[in-house]
């Protein structure tokens, strides 16, 4: 072996070793946080998150601007589908987002993946509401965005589930009346099919949905069960699970949810179907409220496919008391996102401030409510309803003001209580009921032994 | 053996070695390894942690335990199945309608340059801009059954999409409608090469033009038909954009694929070593359909 060729791969072996260790050491990312942490009153700082949609970050941002005018924001905005997988890269770089939005439990941008680049919001909340800060705030969004007391994210504001939608335009001119409970819905699904309207609308292939619409009718079934059983502190073979299935089972057979409904989504089919009156129902939160408004309304419509929309009356309703219990109106939600600083940001002082004033000040909760996409995080923000231009007042606004009361005061979770592992369970076991792959004690079972084996 | 072997001397500075090459070949290697050998080394490393894919987050090593977990997941090997099953179907339809297309298309037809345009378009086309089209058709009150009902097949209109049997067919379809036009260009290719003299001495012994089709042009095309055999493996251990953005692997994993099942694992329930324990699992297949493609092949030329 010459000498020569002995060195040439010794030296292309250390040149390879040398773009692994680099690249190595690229990834791992880590250390120390910046030492300088900025002004808190002035900067550019990156807002990377999901939502809100563009429309509503700008109003976020302008308000903003009116109490800090030298901070400027830019907001990203990111697909949910892929936000995990660009978020993980971008906080661990110096030229990533200062601020990000987090979620509660399985969602996509989970806290319990990304806490640990975020800084711990703690100390500025505590100094910005005093050391009761926690009483103030809305509890979906203290609980389910701290870590090991480490205040990950701040909520801006919050969605429940567990309300219906209706049109109510097509409910007057066909002579009906929101359903109440089963043998009504299935009867206003009979009325509205004859009459060939579509009755009700879910995308149950994308089954967080489903997921809402089961735990509706096990917060009709049992309140409290489906969550204490997704902790580990119920067991799914319990009979109030097995009647929740049959009711979701029933929903299916009986002609409720529209033929085909587990091969379509959510988003965008069953939202263009309902936005473009193909359906009358639809299982939506609150987060729907913003399509109440007038403009808002015939922008989504446009986006749905309607040419020349002429915006129609939504009203949200209480879930049906499908199993006769009486126990309606509960509705269970989370922060829709929480604002984290990211611990490599160069101006953690001005995000700080961006993060704080948004989630904590009245000024920056009142813009929230405003939007009518989030419930606010701070308590006592309403929407200024007199400001806000619905497409029916007189007969939308009792209902959307009853709709964020009960909201407000809801602390029942939605998702914060629910693993990845659990929600894939869910969707097996929702979709494969649905279908009749799956039988009801089957799917029951598999839920618990996720459970068991967490 | 006693004979004796006269080596020819090499001159200085003219030997075809690693060395006389390496200065530059070296930026291309460092490359290729860094990019594309270092990252299924440190997949095959990530196989064996029990990781939520976040670098900050902390790891456990669990070694072989991830495989052992596949080994024993029903829906690993529904993936599998599902994949040997599209690659047979596809494959064959696909080769069948492109070589007949091919073939159609050398024999002097009116518009044919059109015709090959019209064929190969779908190639061209991203699958995400026609998912929703193809969502829209095969729904339940899509175009499709809006056709059937209309030619007198109304029974047989059915949710395509919400059911288990009806699905895979549809994700079928998509590919084939996608991928046939590349598999015609091939072919027609292919069959530009066979010299005339063949077919013309075929057609003075009074062949006809299936005969001539089966027992001249099809096997003077088989280097192409292994060669998209190959790509067909490949391909087919690879999918995700159609079953994703048509059914979302759905429903009840219906049509869930390899890369279907690596994305849910990896990104929705962040399970990033389990995740590429499949993906090591769906490399060592895809090498080993490769090698065996080029087996066949070899054979066949020897």
């Amino acid at each position: 072996m010459s000498t020569q060729r002995f060195g040439w791969r010794r030296a292309g072996a250390i040149a390879i070793a040398g773009v692994a260790l680099t690249t190595l050491v690229a990834c791992s990312g880590g250390g120390s946080a910046p030492a300088d942490q900025g002004s808190a009153t002035e900067g550019n700082i990156t807002w990377w998150g999901w939502t809100p949609d563009k429309t509503n970050a700008d109003k976020l941002i302008a308000a903003f601007n009116e109490e800090y005018p030298d901070i400027t924001v830019e907001f990203v905005s990111k697909p949910i589908d892929t936000y995990d997988s660009v978020i993980g890269p971008a906080i661990t770089s110096t030229d990533g987002p200062d601020v990000f939005n987090v979620a509660p439990g399985s969602a996509n941008g989970g806290v319990d993946t990304f806490q640990a680049g975020a800084v711990d919001l703690r100390p500025a909340v505590e100094e910005a509401l005093g050391s009761d800060w926690e009483s103030k705030l809305a509890t979906s969004g203290v609980d389910g965005l701290t870590v090991d007391d480490k205040v990950v994210g701040l909520s801006a504001g919050a969605v429940y589930s567990g309300s219906v939608w209706i049109n109510q335009d097509i409910f007057d001119a066909n002579g009906l009346t929101a359903p109440t409970n089963l043998d009504e819905w299935i009867a206003v699904c009979d009325a509205l099919q004859a009459a060939g309207q579509g009755c009700f609308v879910q995308g149950a292939g994308q089954w967080a949905f489903d997921m809402d619409t089961f735990e509706a009718i096990m917060e009709n079934v049992e309140p409290g069960a489906y969550v204490k059983a997704s902790k580990g502190e119920m067991d799914y073979s319990d009979p109030a699970f097995v009647t929740g299935m049959e009711i979701w089972k029933k929903l299916f057979d009986e002609g409720i949810m529209q033929e085909g409904a587990i091969g379509l989504q959510q988003y965008p089919d069953a939202n263009n179907a309902f936005m473009s009156g193909k359906y009358a129902m639809v299982m939506m939160g609150t987060w729907y409220t913003q399509y109440a408004v007038k403009d808002i309304m015939i922008a989504s419509m446009e986006a749905a496919g309607v040419s020349n929309p002429v915006p129609f009356t939504m009203i949200p309703i209480q879930f049906p008391d499908v199993a006769d219990t009486g126990n309606v109106g509960n509705m269970f939600g989370d922060a829709d996102y929480g604002l984290a600083v990211s611990a490599k940001s160069e101006q953690q002082a001005a995000a700080t401030t961006f993060a704080l004033w948004l989630a904590t000040a009245e000024g920056g909760q009142q813009a929230v409510a405003n939007t009518l996409n989030n419930i606010p995080s701070l308590k006592g923000v309403q929407p200024q309803w007199d400001n806000i231009d619905l497409v029916n007042a007189d007969a939308q606004l009792d209902a959307l003001k009853e709709l964020t009361d009960v909201a407000g005061a809801s602390t029942q979770p939605r998702f914060a209580s629910v693993s990845a592992d659990l929600n894939s369970a869910f969707r097996d076991a929702l979709i494969g009921v649905a279908s009749g792959d799956v039988q009801i004690t089957d799917a029951l079972e598999n839920l618990q032994a996720v459970v068991d084996a967490q | 053996m006693t004979a004796n072997i006269v080596r020819t001397p090499r001159r200085p500075g003219k030997r075809i070695g690693l060395g006389a090459g390496m200065p530059w070949i070296l930026p291309a290697l460092i490359l290729v390894f860094g990019m594309i050998y270092f990252s299924i080394g440190f997949t095959g490393y990530v196989s064996t942690l029990d990781w939520n894919g976040f670098i900050l987050s902390p790891s456990e090593n669990v070694g072989g335990d991830n495989y052992v977990a596949m080994f024993q997941d029903p829906i690993f090997w529904t993936a599998l199945w599902h994949t040997a099953v599209f690659f047979v179907v596809t494959f064959t339809i696909q080769t069948a309608i492109g070589f007949s297309f091919a073939a159609l298309l050398h024999s002097k037809i009116h518009l044919a340059p059109l015709y090959k345009v019209i064929i190969f378009i779908p190639t061209v086309l991203a699958p995400a801009t026609m998912a929703p089209v193809f969502r829209s058709i095969f729904d339940a009150d899509g175009q499709f059954n809006w056709l059937l009902d209309h030619v007198g097949l109304g029974a047989l209109a059915r949710p395509w999409l919400a059911e288990g049997a009806t699905a895979m067919p549809v994700v079928m379809a998509v590919t084939v409608w996608q991928w046939t036009g590349l598999t015609f260009i091939l072919f027609y290719a292919a069959m530009s090469q066979i010299d005339p003299q063949i077919l013309e001495a075929a057609r003075v012994d009074g062949a006809s033009n299936f005969r001539m089709l089966r027992s001249i042009i099809w096997p003077l095309c088989s280097g192409t038909t292994l060669a998209l055999a190959t790509l067909g493996v490949i391909g087919a251990l690879k999918t995700f954009d159609v079953p994703y953005l048509i059914t979302k692997a759905g429903p009840n994993h219906a049509t869930e694929f390899l890369g279907t099942y690596i994305y849910q694992t990896m990104v929705q329930e962040k399970h990033f070593g389990y995740a590429a324990a499949i993906s090591v699992a769906l490399l060592v297949i895809a090498i080993g359909g490769g090698v065996l493609m080029r087996v066949r092949l070899h054979k066949k030329e020897v």
